[in-house]
Formats: C-alpha cells, structure tokens, sequence
C-alpha cells in the first residue's frame, strides 16, 4: 500500500517538474521569438514564473516536509518579487530611452 | 475633510495593525527557517522588526484583512497561472499571435502599499506588464500583449481595493 502511495505522489511530483521546466521553456522561446523588448519580459516574467511555481510544487511534494514547503513557497514569492521588480525596471528603462532617442531623431 | 483627531486616531490604530500584521509575517518566516528551536531569539527580532517597519515607515500605512489576501491570493495564483499558459501559448505559436500596444491607466489607489502592490502584480497578469509610471505615482503606462488584456488590470485593482478595505 505505501508502496503505491509513493508512485503516485513521485508521479504528481515528476509531472509537475515536467511542466516546470516546459514553461521555462516556453519563456525562452517567447524571449527568442517576441519582437521587442517589452514583449519578451512578458515571456520572461509570466511563463518562468509559473514554471518556478511548478518546479517549487513538485519539490514540496517529494520532500513531503511542510518546513520545506513552506520554504520553497517563500522561494517563489521571493523569485516573483524579483522577477516583477527587475522586468517592470527593464520596462521602465527602455520605455524611456526610447521615448528619449525619438525625441533626439525628432528635433534633428 | 475629516476631523483632525479622527484621522490622527484612525491612522494610530492603523500603524498598530500594520506593525501586528508585519511581526506575524517575520515570526512566520523565521519558523519556517530556523523551526520552533531558539523561538525567543525569533520573537525579538520580529518584534523588532515590526517595530521599525511601522514606525518608521513613510506615509499611511494600510492594513490587510488576513481572510481578503487569502482570496486574494487566490485569485493571484489563478491569474498567473492563466498568464504563464497563455504566454506560453503565444510564444509557441507558429504564428505569433500578439498585438502589443501601451495604454495610460490612472490608478484610483491610494500612494503607498496598495499602489505598490498594483504596479508589482500587473506584470503577473495575463498579457499585461507594468512599464512606467509618472513622477506622481498615479499614472501607470501598461503594456499589452494583445488589446484585451487591460480588462485583468481593472479587476486587479477592484481586487486590491478590496483588500485593503479601501472602497467605503
């Protein structure tokens, strides 16, 4: 009976990984394919940020550790934390240096 | 206008449940790193914590209902993960179905944590990134991937008001 009990959840846990990792690549896929820069951090913050959900999820069931879980669970707030902060910084600088290369082309 | 004492007794009350809210935050996290060993040593640095972040923080703090971020959070999980499988579809596309574009979005919310938590989770959304804001925190330049995706954005700002318990 435990036997099964653990290729289940070993099961669950390896889907998830699978999936994590598919969303990764699904966000450098979108990097490499999405046109311009803020279409690419949308590639980069939502895709990579459910993988890292997917990933931390699979984890915590293989460990089966409420402290490691709740750990890795801080992990992925503390990873979407720097994801959204870095690309909304990424967004913000390239928003304007545009809109200031525009206004230089414009005026000459 | 309100009173000046009514605001002054409102926004005391306030700091106390912000200071609360954060020691238990802290308290949790150092449990979750340390375990239950050493809990005195926890409680003093949460303490501490709490203290200073309340006390010394800028401008009005704004207390969450712990049963509001729980649907909130919620509501979160389900938007990215809505996000991450709808730009992951796009991404994967052979045709690339996107139509990016920008949209001025001026925020009803007060400065300070909930403005803070709008322009952070608006990048989490499906379709939408938070790409600048104006010198006055008011108005936030949101990028698009396609021309309906600022629909999340109004329900993350109802979502956000309601947290907060700002819509009275």
């Amino acid at each position: 009976m435990s036997m099964g009990d653990t290729s289940l959840v070993e099961w669950i846990a390896t889907s998830l990984l699978v999936l994590g990792a598919l969303f990764y690549l699904a966000g450098t896929v979108g990097l490499l394919r999405f046109p311009d820069v803020h279409c690419r951090l949308h590639a980069l913050t939502k895709a990579d940020n459910l993988g890292l959900l997917l990933v931390c999820a699979g984890l915590g069931l293989l460990a089966c550790d409420w402290q490691v879980a709740a750990l890795l669970g801080t992990i992925w707030l503390l990873g979407l934390l720097a994801a959204t902060v870095s690309a909304h910084l990424i967004a913000r600088h390239a928003c304007r240096d545009h809109s200031a290369t525009s206004s230089r082309t414009g005026s000459a | 206008m309100r009173g000046n004492r009514d605001t002054s007794n409102a926004s005391r009350r306030q700091r106390w449940a912000w200071a609360l809210q954060i020691f238990i935050v802290l308290l949790l996290l150092w449990i979750m790193l340390n375990g239950l060993a050493q809990l005195w040593a926890g409680l003093i640095a949460a303490l501490a914590g709490a203290a200073i972040g309340a006390w010394l923080a800028s401008g009005q703090p704004h207390p969450w209902k712990p049963h509001r971020l729980l649907a909130f959070a919620g509501f979160f999980l389900w938007e990215s993960l809505k996000g991450g499988i709808d730009v992951a579809w796009r991404a994967f596309h052979p045709k690339l179905p996107i139509q990016p574009g920008f949209t001025s979005y001026r925020m009803a919310l007060p400065a300070g944590q909930p403005r803070t938590l709008m322009v952070s989770t608006v990048s989490l959304l499906p379709g939408t990134l938070s790409a600048d804001l104006d010198d006055s925190g008011e108005m936030l330049e949101v990028h698009g991937l396609t021309p309906d995706a600022m629909d999340s954005v109004f329900r993350l700002e109802a979502w956000i008001t309601w947290l907060f318990s700002l819509d009275r």
